[in-house]
């Protein structure tokens, strides 16, 4: 972008933008200041109410706290084992399946489409999920996590319309010089879409990592649990534990635990984004290829 | 019709790629054998078997659950159900007015979602794209996704305290002269609310597929738009628009879906019996009910009633968009 | 496309039906009422008895769902389990369930077929849902192989209580946590340091609430002097329960559940949302919001919120119980205000005059399920047994609470618990570097409930006995008689419940805020009769008239 607008209309842009963009950063990045400023305070300073973008009696000792907890630490490699098989899976089987869904002479290409969207509103309920985990002897292991959500159609369909978006010269020359379809597949499409790999290896990632119901309902022993299972029941713990309101000798967890445990589970996602994000800098695809 | 015929299409700019051949020119050829098809694209099959398993066995296999909604189901008895009672938890629920007006609700905050959750994030994905220096844009877009992350039970907190009658929002009406107001307890406020925390939640989040989407838009159609005196926001409407609308098209049907599914953690934790009235929607209404009587037929029913809305929504969106402007799911 | 769909679906039907008959399989024809154990004595005590410590004859094992506490998570190397294992010769397998989603989880394991075969922290009344199709055992079959549990209902007279849990064949299903005597823990928390600066005694009515909440109000102008919590996601939950509630006699919040109340005067059920009592209460906290001593934000803000509040003085009145005011209200406002200081005010008389239980309390405490597949176990009588020792014995109690003589606590002549030095609970030894249910896992919300109230109070401070002193010394109320529905009756109730309760919800709220006025009470009455008021207390009331004509 070598050209400089610069009109008057041009400069009036760039104030608003950064004025509206600014006021979009402010807003969004105030409660979670909060919530680190939670994490280095001190207790009571919480519950008087004190603590808003600065820690007030700054103190490390909940983390320490929370890190001295061996169950935290499993539950947290747990988490990281289950993302990256999962993420890994599921890269596989949405990308095999979107490439297949954007060859628009296929015959029964519609058909294999039917059956992905049908899945996005007609599900089985808890109890047969429950049932068909079980067994398939899921229960307790891995498989239980990762294999169930292989595919969202929402990804698949994304992935698909990027697919259909590549130039198909490429492709078809490829053909000619007796490549097979999992080699251009492999080496013509996939180094092509790095900025759509990118995005879902992100959402599944997330996703993952976020997830806690389907180990919630597989997994018996606290050892198997990723670490959300272990954050919600400290957050969620204190409101619904308190709302059956017979319980008057259970104690509820501190506020500021609560913000330590959040803090280290979002960490690891804001550490990947920046790796993930050099591909979407703009214009590196087609200008590469055509160049 | 594919991402680059749209851009050839425009008329700033005369593209290089007319040579391509042209796809709907592959229709006549559909009318091939099975045969035929097999033949030619067995490759393209194989890739397809593992995920068609996936789709049979984790999908459509417990789906046959969904009897329950015409047989009676005891909880710790079969898991298909005890005895045929034909369409009595359809008609159950037919009849039933609160569940009409919770059915309103959902579609009213559904819309309303939809209307604005959905443009915000290319808005806000077009004017980060707009942002010169890269370490700014990198840093814009690494914050806006941050809410995404919150657990909901922390973003209702905050939308609590924000709007408490001690919080910000009332000390700046109170400044400006206003008595305060208890918007957790108005019934009119509550769509604003939820939908506005909806949109601060999903907007940085749903940047990330547009400013991917942007990166698939030839550098060269920038410039041959520029030669050619465009200014920027004919380049924008001209260029970075029809780059990315396959995208945004295939979301929006999606989103037209999946509308009637809005948040159901979110409500619970916000709504309270006094905005019942515009709060209360099909899902936290079926949990109130489930949780007194575990009835699981009767939310089956439901469930099922929701899902063929869905995919007539779906159905027909597709539809009007492929009619339209040429883009479809399928 | 929907034909290959169709036929997808009939070989796909196939399998699933396979699959369901594998894990429901072993469906046996009737139950025989307890009689014949001969197939499941294996492990059991012939001679088990009242005082008899029971030990398994050969080590057996007993899996059991596991409410798993944010507080305590669980370990595997706690005393608890290796101690419980050398006394009983019992080694129990939990299935973890985080308490966060406890009851989802035993709603889907029971529903699936899947239960472990003891499912405790279940709430009487939360165990209907699974009466029908047979999941779980009627445990009033089995109450001979319980000599404790027998023992403890008859010497506290709790049979009344136990009808209450009857379902409509009489029997019940849930083995509920006994309490000698009734608990009233929850009351309003106020700031006494106020109270003696503006003269006033420690208030015994509601009356008196309100010229205390009148004079604060004098004093503090800028103040709501009272600003409640337990708001979420049930308004007044405590407030209009055990606290307006039971003085009243007309239970909301976390009390209003069915929406029934039994009424002594007419010797019916009755529509709680429509009581002339339950209007009383709503109209009592009208004046309060009206003359601004009650924060109209009590119902819908967040406890912390409500915390904030007390703690920097902007109120100064807000429910509690002992836990909260130790853990949650005093540490934060001392630091914020060292002079300030907290009580629990005896719970304040109302209409209903000084008592301590009405219809709506039992002694009962939540209990355990068991599930039917148990009871083809050959362990099934030694498992019995166990439980009757582990949750109903003295010293099953006192272990389950206190732990190992010795190492958790000691006892004095006159049998007084001790903590031992090193150990910590409930803020009794502060400072310590062990924590009984961290670290030893005993007082686990799981094992360690119910009991004599001399258990019970053995960890309550000084000043807690002295508000239980004054709290026992009322009177109570028998329990309301039990009114089982059968299946069909349940379904239908259930469809009436929801609509009514929310709209009485909804109602209570706007009538205390002041968005409607008491004028149009008769309108809303109206309204509730348009959702099958009448119906469903005509339902419950023929229920009760059967049941007594059945069972006596």
């Amino acid at each position: 972008m070598v050209t400089v607008d610069n009109t008057r209309g041009q400069r009036v842009f760039r104030v608003v933008n950064t004025i509206i963009l600014t006021l979009v950063v402010i807003v969004t990045v105030y409660p979670f200041v909060n919530i680190v400023a939670r994490s280095l305070s001190d207790e009571f300073a919480i519950r008087a109410g004190k603590v808003n973008l600065l820690p007030v009696g700054f103190t490390f000792r909940t983390y320490e706290f929370v890190a001295s907890d061996p169950t935290f630490w499993i539950n947290y490699r747990n988490t990281v084992v289950y993302t990256v098989v999962a993420t890994a899976i599921a890269m596989f089987m949405t990308t095999c399946y979107a490439y297949v869904l954007s060859k628009k002479h296929l015959k029964g290409r519609k058909f294999l489409i039917g059956i992905a969207v049908f899945t996005m509103f007609f599900s089985g309920g808890l109890i047969p999920n429950y049932i068909l985990i079980s067994s398939l002897g899921f229960k307790d292991s891995i498989w239980a996590i990762v294999l169930p959500n292989a595919i969202s159609v929402f990804n698949l369909l994304v992935m698909k319309a990027f697919f259909e978006g590549l130039p198909s010269e490429l492709e078809e020359a490829a053909a000619i010089d007796g490549m097979n379809t999992y080699g251009i597949l492999l080496r013509i499409v996939l180094p092509l879409s790095k900025a759509v790999l990118a995005t879902m290896v992100l959402f599944y990632a997330v996703s993952f990592w976020n997830s806690w119901f389907a180990a919630f309902l597989y997994m018996s022993q606290s050892d198997l649990f990723p670490v959300t299972v272990y954050l919600r029941n400290l957050i969620a713990g204190a409101t619904t534990g308190t709302s059956v309101g017979a319980d008057a000798t259970d104690m509820t967890v501190a506020t500021n635990i609560k913000a330590v445990t959040m803090v280290l589970t979002v960490i690891p996602i804001l550490v990947v984004y920046p790796f993930v994000q050099r591909y979407f800098v703009k214009g590196v695809m087609l200008g590469a290829v055509k160049g | 019709m594919s991402t680059t015929r749209t851009i050839d299409a425009s008329p700033d700019t005369g593209g290089p790629q007319r040579a391509r051949p042209d796809p709907a020119r592959a229709k006549p050829r559909t009318g091939r054998t099975w045969r035929q098809a097999l033949r030619r694209d067995w490759q393209l099959y194989s890739l397809a078997i593992l995920p068609l398993l996936f789709f049979l066995i984790f999908r459509y296999l417990p789906m046959i659950g969904n009897v329950i909604a015409f047989r009676k189901f005891e909880p710790g008895g079969s898991p298909l159900g005890e005895e045929w009672v034909g369409l009595r938890y359809v008609r159950m629920f037919l009849n039933d007015p609160s569940f009409w007006k919770v059915f309103a609700n959902t579609v009213i905050i559904g819309a309303l979602t939809l209307l604005f959750c959905f443009p915000a994030p290319i808005v806000l994905a077009l004017l980060i794209n707009e942002l010169r220096g890269r370490r700014v844009k990198r840093f814009v877009q690494s914050v806006s996704y941050l809410p995404h992350f919150l657990s909901m039970v922390v973003v209702a907190g905050l939308v609590m305290e924000m709007l408490s009658v001690d919080g910000p929002v009332n000390q700046l009406l109170r400044a400006a002269g206003n008595d305060p107001i208890a918007f957790l307890q108005e019934p009119g406020w509550f769509r604003t609310i939820y939908v506005s925390s909806e949109m601060w939640q999903t907007v940085g989040w749903g940047t990330i597929i547009y400013l991917a989407a942007l990166t698939t838009i030839d550098e060269q159609l920038y410039e041959a738009a520029r030669i050619d005196g465009a200014s920027r926001w004919r380049q924008i409407w001209h260029v970075t628009l029809p780059g990315i609308r396959p995208t945004a098209i295939t979301l929006l049907i999606l989103n037209i879906g999946t509308f009637m599914a809005v948040g159901f953690e979110k409500i619970l934790l916000l709504y309270n019996p006094l905005t019942y009235p515009t709060a209360d929607v099909i899902s936290t209404y079926l949990y109130r009910m489930g949780i007194v009587s575990n009835s699981f037929s009767y939310a089956a029913a439901i469930g099922l009633f929701e899902a063929l809305i869905g995919l007539a929504l779906v159905m027909s969106a597709n539809l009007i968009s492929r009619r339209t402007v040429g883009t479809s799911l399928w | 496309m929907y034909e290959i769909n169709r036929r997808q679906a009939m070989v796909a039907m196939g399998a699933f039906l396979a699959l369901a008959a594998c894990s429901t399989g072993g469906e046996s024809g009737e139950k025989k009422t307890g009689d014949d154990f001969s197939a499941n004595r294996d492990g059991a005590m012939s001679d088990y008895a009242i005082g008899k410590q029971f030990k398994a004859t050969t080590p057996v094992s007993f899996t059991i769902l596991y409410n798993n506490h944010p507080f305590y998570p669980i370990k595997n190397d706690w005393l608890f389990w290796s101690e419980l294992t050398k006394r009983t010769n019992v080694t129990l397998e939990p299935s973890v369930v985080p308490l966060s989603d406890y009851e989802n989880k035993r709603s889907l394991l029971i529903g699936a077929g899947d239960a472990p075969m003891i499912i405790p922290k279940t709430y009487p009344g939360q165990e209907t849902p699974f009466v029908a199709s047979g999941a779980i055992l009627p445990v009033s079959d089995y109450l001979d192989l319980m000599p404790n549990f027998k023992d403890k209902v008859a010497k506290w007279n709790l049979q009344p209580d136990l009808d209450t849990l009857r379902q409509a064949d009489g029997r019940f299903y849930v083995l509920p946590g006994l309490h000698e005597d009734y608990w009233v823990d929850y009351t309003l928390v106020v700031r006494i340091d106020i109270l003696e600066k503006l003269g006033l005694e420690i208030p015994q009515t509601l009356d008196d609430v309100h010229n205390m909440l009148r004079a604060m109000k004098k004093e503090y102008p800028d103040s709501y002097p009272f600003s409640d919590r337990w708001s979420n996601p049930t308004p007044g939950g405590a407030l209009l329960n055990q606290i307006l509630g039971l003085a009243y006699g007309a239970h909301g919040g976390w009390g209003y559940l069915n929406g029934i109340t039994w009424d002594y005067n007419a010797q019916k059920f009755a529509y709680t949302g429509a009581m002339e009592q339950y209007k009383q209460m709503l109209q009592f906290l009208h004046t309060l919001v009206e003359e601004k001593l009650l924060d109209p934000e009590s119902f819908t803000q967040q406890d912390d919120q409500a915390i904030q509040k007390l703690v920097s003085g902007k109120s100064f009145v807000i429910s509690g119980n002992a836990q909260t005011l130790v853990n949650e209200y005093r540490p934060p406002l001392e630091k914020a205000n060292p002079k300030a200081r907290l009580a629990k005010i005896p719970l304040p008389i109302g209409p209903l005059g000084a008592v301590k239980s009405d219809g709506t309390s039992t002694r009962l405490e939540n209990g355990i399920m068991i599930s039917k597949k148990a009871r083809d176990s050959k362990n099934f009588v030694a498992m019995m047994q166990f439980i009757d020792w582990l949750w109903y014995s003295d010293e099953g109690q006192v272990f389950a609470k206190w732990g190992v003589e010795g190492t958790t606590y000691t006892r004095d002549a006159s049998g007084k618990f001790q903590l031992a030095e090193d150990v910590d609970f409930v803020g009794l030894n502060p400072g310590a570097p062990k924590h009984l249910q961290k670290d030893f896992g005993f007082s686990n919300g799981v094992f360690a409930y119910g009991g004599s109230t001399e258990l019970l109070q053995s960890t309550f401070s000084d000043e807690e006995i002295e508000f239980q002193k004054v709290m026992n010394a009322r009177k109570a109320l028998p329990p309301a008689p039990p009114h089982p529905l059968t299946d069909e009756e349940r379904e239908q109730a259930s469809l009436w419940e929801t609509p009514l309760k929310d709209h009485a919800m909804s109602n209570t709220l706007s009538f205390i805020l002041g968005k409607r006025s008491f004028d149009e009470w008769d309108a809303y009455v109206q309204e509730l009769e348009a959702k099958n008021m009448s119906a469903y207390i005509n339902l419950v009331n023929n229920a009760y008239e059967r049941y007594k004509k059945e069972h006596g």
